[in-house]
């Protein structure tokens, strides 16, 4: 039972992260038609930002702000320089055709994603260091029993949840998130309604950046930063994405949680090193029941 | 008035319009007609800034188009409906109608539920469906809900895109009837881009007759319309 309890938290707490890191992922796809590889290098970065401030006597909490703030202006910065300009350029020979103009910025994505981490070596040194919580890494106790369960996974899961609740209110509310919807699942006809869809396509990047900004603050106090710890996290991010289904930022949600509960109960029930060949299995198995992902587009409708 | 002159748009080696050069009179409905592959579609998707001209001019009012994104473009008053219904599926009624005054909410806030308003009382059945998704919607529907989308942002001129394709005589004649009404009563000015010629003349005050990307008549509807040489060489019927 307690170990069935460990997984369950440890799971949701992991899980709380990779929904993150998928939603940030599925907006960016969604908003902009580009896998974004660079996404966890952007908030390797903006951690140690977090990191150098925290060292230099900052408060954890401005340092986290601050972190945010720059994953948000980083991605706005990757739209605006690098991924504009190289989706803007059809008439270029190199992008004629279809498949090359939609690869390209993946591409330039990887790229980005290396120079962030050779930048980050070179600023900060490419060994692991250790990143704070902000509250206890110790287990609760009740009774005398030591619980699964800290108070840095209650602040996470509240964190996320709580990010997750406003972002959906964001996107089903209000104008702008109307307007950002509409961009990425019609630009023409956005366009035609007079949506600025350079405008809300930059703000899908800012949240992604932001999002996984966010991911890698809250994930680094148990795993250390260094320019390469994040790379796996953004696989396990991509999986929880594909397995929620690429396109629905409710199934990156789920995905993510999904994901997070079998990397949980399979280190707590089998070994840890099994972990991959688990996460492997459930996205064939996914992928072959349901292509789409879990909550992928369906055709709508015709009547 | 809308002006165009010697208008070229190419697609790479492809010349879609070869000098079109016409006008459309201010409160009346022209309408363009001309066989598949004519250049009508690339004809309204320049003026609305979706295609961007290789030569000629556009003005609108006397101000010139070229150049100007159709975001911008839409907000001088200048509403494209495109072919085949364009909605978005996976939105709501409510949501694919407002979408089309998002950029008045600012400064137009009481007018943008007034202009939602009237359009649930020129297509009522939307009204019935407000909650539903788009996708959900029968063809004529979709074409309503796609028009509304162009009204509400309160257009001077409304350029449509085959408003007739795919659907039922019944309907289509419901969906020209609206407009007609529209331009009667608010002196909005339609260009109005049409396979089924014989429909489209039926209700326009002028007719632009396009062939391979070239005007071959330019004269008033009923004339067009009773020209059957002309209709036999260029429209097949």
């Amino acid at each position: 039972m307690d170990t069935f309890l460990a997984a369950l938290f440890s799971g949701s707490s992991r899980g709380a992260i990779y929904a993150l890191v998928a939603l940030g992922l599925v907006i960016v796809w969604r908003g902009a038609g580009i896998l974004n590889y660079a996404q966890m290098g952007q908030a390797m970065f903006s951690t140690y930002i977090a990191s150098t401030m925290i060292t230099n006597g900052n408060s954890y909490w401005l340092a986290f702000v601050v972190a945010i703030l720059v994953g948000a202006v980083m991605g706005v910065l990757l739209d605006i320089l690098v991924m504009r300009p190289l989706s803007n350029k059809k008439k270029t020979e190199l992008l004629s055709s279809e498949s090359m103009r939609a690869a390209i910025p993946v591409i330039a994505s990887l790229g980005i994603l290396g120079a962030l981490q050779a930048l980050a070596g070179i600023i900060w040194a490419a060994e692991e260091r250790g990143f704070p919580a902000p509250y206890a890494q110790e287990g609760f106790t009740v009774a005398n029993n030591v619980m699964p369960f800290t108070s840095f996974d209650v602040f996470v899961i509240t964190v996320v949840l709580s990010t997750l609740a406003l972002t959906s209110l964001f996107f089903k509310k209000t104008g702008v998130g109307l307007a950002m919807r509409a961009t990425a699942l019609n630009s023409e006809v956005a366009r035609l309604s007079g949506i600025r869809t350079n405008f809300t396509r930059s703000l899908s990047w800012a949240f992604s950046g932001a999002a996984s900004s966010l991911a890698g603050l809250l994930i680094t106090p148990t795993s250390n930063l260094s320019p390469n710890t994040l790379d796996l996290v953004l696989i396990i991010g991509f999986t929880a994405a594909v397995v929620g289904g690429l396109d629905s930022p409710a199934g990156a949600v789920i995905g993510g949680f999904l994901v997070g509960m079998v990397i949980s109960f399979v280190s707590f029930y089998d070994t840890p090193e099994d972990v991959f060949l688990a996460i492997l299995a459930v996205l064939i198995l996914v992928l072959i029941i349901r292509p789409r992902g879990i909550l992928g587009a369906k055709d709508a409708r015709r009547v | 008035m809308l002006e165009v002159k010697d208008l070229v748009t190419s697609f790479g080696s492809v010349i879609a319009l070869d000098g079109v050069s016409f006008t459309a009179q201010e409160s009346k409905i022209t309408t363009v007609i001309g066989a598949n592959g004519a250049g009508k579609s690339t004809l309204l998707r320049t003026i609305s800034g979706l295609e961007h001209p290789a030569s000629g001019s556009i003005t609108w009012s006397g101000k010139s188009l070229i150049g100007m994104r159709a975001e911008d473009i839409v907000r001088d008053g200048i509403a494209h409906v495109p072919e085949g219904h364009a909605v978005i599926s996976e939105l709501s009624v409510e949501e694919n109608i407002s979408m089309g005054s998002l950029f008045r909410l600012r400064k137009f806030k009481a007018d943008v539920q007034a202009a939602q308003d009237e359009m649930f009382e020129l297509f009522p059945r939307l009204k019935e469906r407000r909650k539903q998704l788009a996708g959900t919607l029968s063809g004529g529907e979709r074409q309503m809900l796609a028009i509304s989308r162009a009204l509400v942002s309160r257009p001077k001129l409304l350029l449509l895109d085959e408003p007739s394709l795919g659907l039922a005589p019944l309907v289509v004649e419901q969906i020209i009837d609206s407009i007609n009404i529209l331009c009667r009563t608010t002196g909005l000015t339609v260009l109005l881009v049409e396979q089924n010629a014989n429909t489209a003349l039926g209700v326009a005050d002028h007719g632009v007759l396009l062939a391979l990307g070239k005007v071959v008549a330019d004269r008033p509807a009923a004339e067009l319309k009773a020209d059957a040489n002309l209709r036999a060489a260029y429209l097949g019927y």
